[in-house]
């Protein structure tokens, strides 16, 4: 095997695109995780809504997918806070739900994510669609790119980039993290925990709709191809921390990097077996997360 | 007074389990099929339950031992006699839980959930990976037993998991577990040892599938690792507990037989609306009947107890 296989600046500039997709799709589940504790096995569908409108607004009306990412966005962004408001603000009413709130979010959830999957199904038939959209090869620096995956990797990047400084300077962004760090003292210090509770589901899953609208320039979507993306987020946000939102970004580099790398090594049959593999060495042997400092007793 | 109550109930179970066995000389194989997915759910539910809805502990791993069931039944199909195999393909899932048991444990809550996920698809894949090596694409077992047989012989594995379950629940072993849902430090401090019963149980718990999947897989002739390691399997078990209730013997068996139902009307003819009808009880039951349908009975034959 060569060895310079491993710094082709092809490979990395795969490593880049994917792992911004990735940061997308893990930094709104580890906001929902870390600021109210709920387990959004349904993440992933939202990515594909995201894909389904940039496809549909494509084939449609010819409108450019970078744009119709806005407007999937909105649309997940309004999802996500109605979906808050009529269903999961009930979890945090009644104590004996409150008391398991992590597997019972992951059991509303699941039944969430079968109820988009479906009806989508049921709307669009179960088939995979496509399009082709800034479909042509760029070269740069001896990296041969398609021109929607250099796309990708620069809204991704700076939407990222966006995130981090919104959780930096603005206040809500402020308060979200204050609330991941200290529930119960966040709101001593009067910040309203119900309000930013709202603004991370919606935040999260526009989040989360950007990163489908994007993946659907460059790969077939489906009804079902939520749940690969839901898993790859769950295992980021183990290998970053639970929580932490910097780790995301972090994990989503480490499993990129694993699946580009290991799917060239080895062989594409082994993707699957890497990310589950990595999932469970990062659970046995530092579920605080790779940049935890301490370990806390759950 | 409770002597007398607990006669009529033996003979009850009795009857109705004879019954049960001589449904097929009553209705068709149409109908002899629909009672073994009922019996089958009944059975994996009632296991599933004998660890996890006794543990709190959720484990979304029963799909791998269902598969590894089936897996061992294929691999000695023909090679030794069935009533070896079947019960080594039960032995085959308890040993693998008893292996991934020892780590997955060690973690609690939202952890062990996903973990438990993490791990059987792991496990799935290293299935997939070792087939397509070895150049199987799906294996095809001839002449399996006749439906009725796989029938008698599902009645038994559900009879044993439900009776599992009833030993399991009123002996010390039961109390152990219940005391580690209530508050596993606690139970540590009065001398569970937490770590032996939870490995204890997730083993016992597992022999059940191995068998059921083993079983089943005779039913369907074909071996395919994407659809016996199917994940749906583990939540569709968790979605019976969940509507049933899993605190006690009765609870899986009535949200088995509810399930079933709803899914032979619906299923054949418009699978989605199934699967949406599935996920809005799920989302309804967790969210306003958390106890279940067994529970909010108990609930309301009892209304002096809160």
């Amino acid at each position: 095997m060569d060895l310079s296989v491993i710094f082709s600046a092809q490979l990395l500039a795969s490593v880049l695109v994917l792992a911004s997709l990735y940061a997308l799709v893990a930094i709104g589940l580890n906001l929902v995780y870390g600021t109210m504790r709920l387990l959004n096995v349904a993440h992933g569908e939202l990515v594909m809504l995201g894909g389904y409108v940039a496809y549909w607004a494509f084939a449609q009306w010819a409108i450019s997918p970078l744009l119709a990412a806005l407007v999937a966005m909105v649309i997940a962004a309004a999802v996500g806070a109605l979906l808050y408001i009529a269903i999961i603000r009930r979890l945090f009413r009644s104590p004996s739900l409150l008391a398991r709130i992590e597997s019972n979010s992951l059991l509303v959830f699941f039944g969430i994510s079968i109820i988009i999957q479906n009806v989508t199904s049921l709307a669009f038939t179960a088939d995979s669609r496509g399009y082709s959209y800034l479909d042509d090869v760029i070269e740069i620096g001896g990296a041969r790119i398609a021109a929607n995956r250099l796309a990708t990797l620069a809204v991704a990047g700076l939407a990222s980039l966006a995130c981090a400084l919104f959780f930096r300077y603005a206040r809500s962004g402020m308060a979200m993290r204050a609330i991941i760090q200290q529930r119960d003292a966040a709101a001593l210090v009067g910040i309203d925990v119900d309000r930013i509770n709202v603004q991370v589901f919606a935040l999260g899953f526009a989040l989360a709709a950007l990163a489908g609208a994007l993946i659907s320039m460059s790969q077939q979507i489906s009804p079902f191809m939520g749940f690969p993306f839901t898993v790859s987020g769950f295992v980021i946000i183990i290998l970053g921390g639970l929580g932490n939102l910097t780790g995301s970004i972090f994990g989503s580099l480490i499993l990129a990097a694993v699946e580009v790398y290991g799917v060239t090594l080895i062989s594409p049959s082994f993707r699957s077996i890497l990310v589950y593999g990595v999932f469970i060495a990062a659970l046995l042997l530092r579920p605080q997360g790779l940049l935890g400092r301490s370990i806390r007793a759950r | 007074m409770m002597p007398l109550r607990k006669v009529l109930l033996i003979c009850g179970a009795v009857l109705a389990v004879i019954c049960c066995a001589l449904l097929p000389l009553v209705v068709g194989p149409y109908g002899v099929g629909i009672a073994l997915n009922v019996l089958m759910w009944i059975a994996l539910a009632e296991s599933w339950a004998m660890f996890s809805g006794l543990s709190g502990y959720i484990s979304l791993g029963h799909a791998v031992f269902y598969g590894v069931g089936a897996y061992v039944t294929v691999l000695l199909w023909q090679l030794v006699p069935l009533w070896v195999a079947i019960p080594l393909s039960g032995f085959g899932a308890g040993l693998l839980a008893l292996v991934l048991g020892w780590p997955c444990l060690r973690v609690r809550g939202p952890y062990f959930v996903i973990l438990t996920l993490g791990v059987s698809e792991f496990v799935k894949y290293i299935v997939i990976g070792s087939e397509a090596a070895l150049g199987r694409n799906g294996r095809l077992l001839i002449g399996t037993p006749s439906l009725v047989v796989l029938f008698e012989a599902m009645l038994l594995v559900a009879i044993v998991s439900m009776v599992a379950l009833y030993v399991v629940r009123s002996s010390r072993l039961g109390a152990g577990l219940l005391a580690i849902r209530e508050d596993e430090v606690a139970a540590g401090a009065v001398g569970v040892n937490a770590t032996a019963v939870k490995l204890l149980t997730f083993t016992l718990s597992a022999l059940v599938p191995g068998v059921v999947g083993g079983l089943m897989i005779l039913r369907s002739t074909y071996f395919e690792p994407l659809q016996a390691f199917n994940p749906t399997t583990s939540f569709t078990i968790v979605t019976i507990a969940i509507l049933g209730g899993s605190d006690d013997v009765p609870g899986p068996l009535l949200g088995a037989v509810l399930l079933v139902l709803l899914s032979e009307l619906l299923w054949a003819r418009a699978p989605e609306v199934y699967m949406i009808i599935l996920g809005v009880l799920l989302v309804a039951f967790v969210l306003f009947v958390p106890e279940g349908l067994l529970g909010r009975v108990q609930r309301l034959a009892s209304p002096a107890k809160p």
